[in-house]
């Protein structure tokens, strides 16, 4: 009985230092999340008066959706709406091209034997070490040359080389028992039947990750759309908030509605993290340092 | 006489047969990945312009852009952006991939907070930053650090390099920080708990423990993650671009941002491209040193 006693009480206080902790870290963790709220917070309020108010207003007085609305409103040719809409179908295509290309490839290079296949992975992987500055100018030239600029393709078609995929991919192939594709075999399935029927429901995390990176990829891209989109109608909507944001020059009044964009933009992405952050968690691990 | 047998048209057939699953992405990849990369470097070797003929200049490209008084800062501005930011962001993400190692309640909370910034585009993210750090006395920045009595005045932040840079540094951390926790978080959790707990029998302490336990078992990530953000410290743009638009007088500009004004607001393609090559050669040594920097501190720490 005793020696019980001291036991429970280091037990206790141990819980009772894990719990401060735990609280402190959500703490923490609200700090380091500020700029976001700050973001959401700023974006509800409508008046240059409310928006540059000290002391700072994390929760708005008197919360509007005003600014969305602003933004939604065609101006100058500028449509937040449109800018979407080019975004998703943008970012839809490329990660279903993405995987209808990268499958294949992934399969044949983890699965198959033929010659030249070891050359074709290694040169796949040193590519990846290669900065994307350096295909800037020629793509700008190669689909200007096909007389793509101001399209979707010319948004889509550059990314589709990319090897991340094929490699991703491939990682998992890897994992794919060889007794699988022996019993396959014998059975005298066809390599195409071997992988709609066994591969693609073996890989089906790895696709998810590969198509939520594609996608965000995508959504999230700045440097190129900012090259090669002049006309408005074609705008993506990191391009249309940047164009929006022009009027940035006078420091009160754009804030709100900019605030409702960048929000916006940002909401997409933190759903698709919430939603699947065990399978993102476990895509990333996996696709940087292969199976050890 | 045994490869003619192997070489029957039945496996002739299997191995076209295989080369039909690569081909789709092979197409895409040379035309998009390996064409560019032939046509970048003879883009470098041209006076390369939309409207005028293309002459060939040989390495004029690279003189000129060797002797621009312009070049040479945004080489020292990303390389001491990159000497700065890598380490920054390894140290902070192995802190916070320890701290997510453990379960606790509210992880997924945690998780959102420290991680999925770096799942964020950087329009919505940096017009976010730049609003906190807006120049005017109400801006968040100014009014908070004013109130603790850090700075009497409000600060504008991008008026001056070395703070404009320390707002770069700052925002790049805290935005990219999270795909690394990730890469970290993955590589402790393969670590088996035993073998902390037989250290700890030993008396060695944390520190010990990270070095002769942690620091060995998450090698290859950590060099997985040196050349993947040496690589991304090079491609600095969208910061510079949104946060300080280059300034104050250029000395914001990256080498990411010397090839935008010279090639699509010059439309100095030809130069453009032989910036992008000396891009590529700094980010390989660097990537070769740091691989070389990072090996030795682990060698010496095994030994």
């Amino acid at each position: 009985m005793t020696s019980t006693v001291p036991k429970n009480k280091k037990k206790l206080s141990k819980r009772i230092t894990a719990v401060i902790v735990t609280v402190l870290l959500w703490a923490f963790a609200a700090f380091w999340f500020a700029p976001i709220f700050w973001m959401l917070s700023t974006s509800m309020k409508s008046t240059a008066a409310a928006v540059i108010e000290t002391p700072p207003q994390w929760i708005p007085q008197n919360p509007t959706l005003e600014n969305y609305k602003i933004i939604f409103a065609p101006s100058g040719g500028l449509s937040l709406i449109r800018a979407t809409l080019n975004s998703v179908i943008v970012a839809v295509s490329s990660t279903l091209a993405t995987l209808v290309l990268s499958i294949p490839a992934a399969y044949a290079l983890s699965r198959l034997r033929f010659r030249g296949r070891m050359l074709i992975f290694w040169i796949y992987v040193a590519v990846l070490a290669f900065p994307a500055v350096l295909f800037l100018i020629p793509h700008f030239f190669i689909i200007n040359g096909m007389g793509l600029s101001n399209s979707y393709l010319s948004l889509i078609l550059p990314g589709l080389g990319g090897t991340f995929g094929v490699f991703l991919l491939r990682q998992y192939m890897l994992d794919i028992p060889r007794e699988l594709e022996d019993a396959a075999w014998i059975d005298g399935c066809s390599k195409f039947r071997f992988l709609i029927s066994i591969v693609i429901p073996y890989i089906k995390p790895a696709m998810l990750v590969l198509s939520l990176m594609t996608f965000l990829g995508s959504w999230n891209s700045f440097l190129w759309p900012l090259l090669i989109l002049s006309k408005a109608d074609k705008f993506t909507l990191p391009i249309a908030l940047i164009r929006f944001s022009a009027g940035w020059g006078d420091p009160y009044r754009g804030i709100g509605p900019m605030m409702a964009g960048a929000f916006f933009s940002v909401a997409p992405s933190l759903i698709i993290f919430i939603v699947f952050h065990r399978y993102l968690m476990k895509g990333i691990s996996l696709g940087s340092l292969g199976k050890e | 006489m045994r490869q003619s047998h192997s070489k029957s048209p039945r496996s002739f057939r299997r191995e076209v047969g295989s080369w039909l699953f690569l081909l789709p992405h092979l197409f895409f990849f040379i035309l998009f990945v390996a064409v560019p990369l032939v046509f970048g470097l003879i883009i470098s070797f041209f006076n390369w312009s939309l409207l005028k003929e293309n002459v060939f200049i040989g390495f004029n490209n690279y003189v000129r852009t060797w002797n621009d008084s312009r070049f040479w800062p945004t080489v020292q501005h990303t390389v001491i952006f990159a000497l700065i930011s890598v380490p920054l962001v390894i140290i902070v993400a192995i802190l916070f991939a320890h701290i997510l190692k453990k379960k606790r309640f509210g992880q997924l909370w945690l998780l959102v907070a420290f991680v999925s910034p770096a799942f964020f585009g950087s329009v919505g993210i940096l017009s976010s930053w730049k609003w906190i750090f807006a120049s005017f006395p109400s801006g968040l920045a100014n009014y908070y650090l004013d109130k603790v009595g850090l700075i009497n005045n409000a600060v504008s932040w991008f008026g001056s390099t070395s703070v404009a840079w320390g707002v770069i540094i700052l925002v790049t951390v805290w935005w990219i920080v999270g795909f690394s926790i990730l890469l970290y978080l993955g590589a402790l959790q393969r670590i088996p708990p035993e073998q902390y707990e037989s250290a700890k029998l030993d008396g060695a302490g944390p520190w010990k423990r990270f070095i002769y336990i942690t620091l060995p078992w998450i090698k290859s990530v950590l060099f997985f993650d040196v050349v993947r953000q040496a690589i991304l410290a090079f491609g600095l743009f969208d910061q510079a671009y949104i946060l300080s638009g280059g300034g104050p007088a250029g000395t914001t500009r990256t080498l990411v941002y010397y090839l935008y004004l010279v090639g699509f607001e010059r439309q100095d393609f030809g130069r453009a491209a032989a910036i992008s090559w000396y891009i590529f050669a700094i980010v390989l040594i660097f990537a070769v040193i740091q691989l070389v920097l990072v090996t030795k501190s682990i060698r010496s720490t095994e030994g």
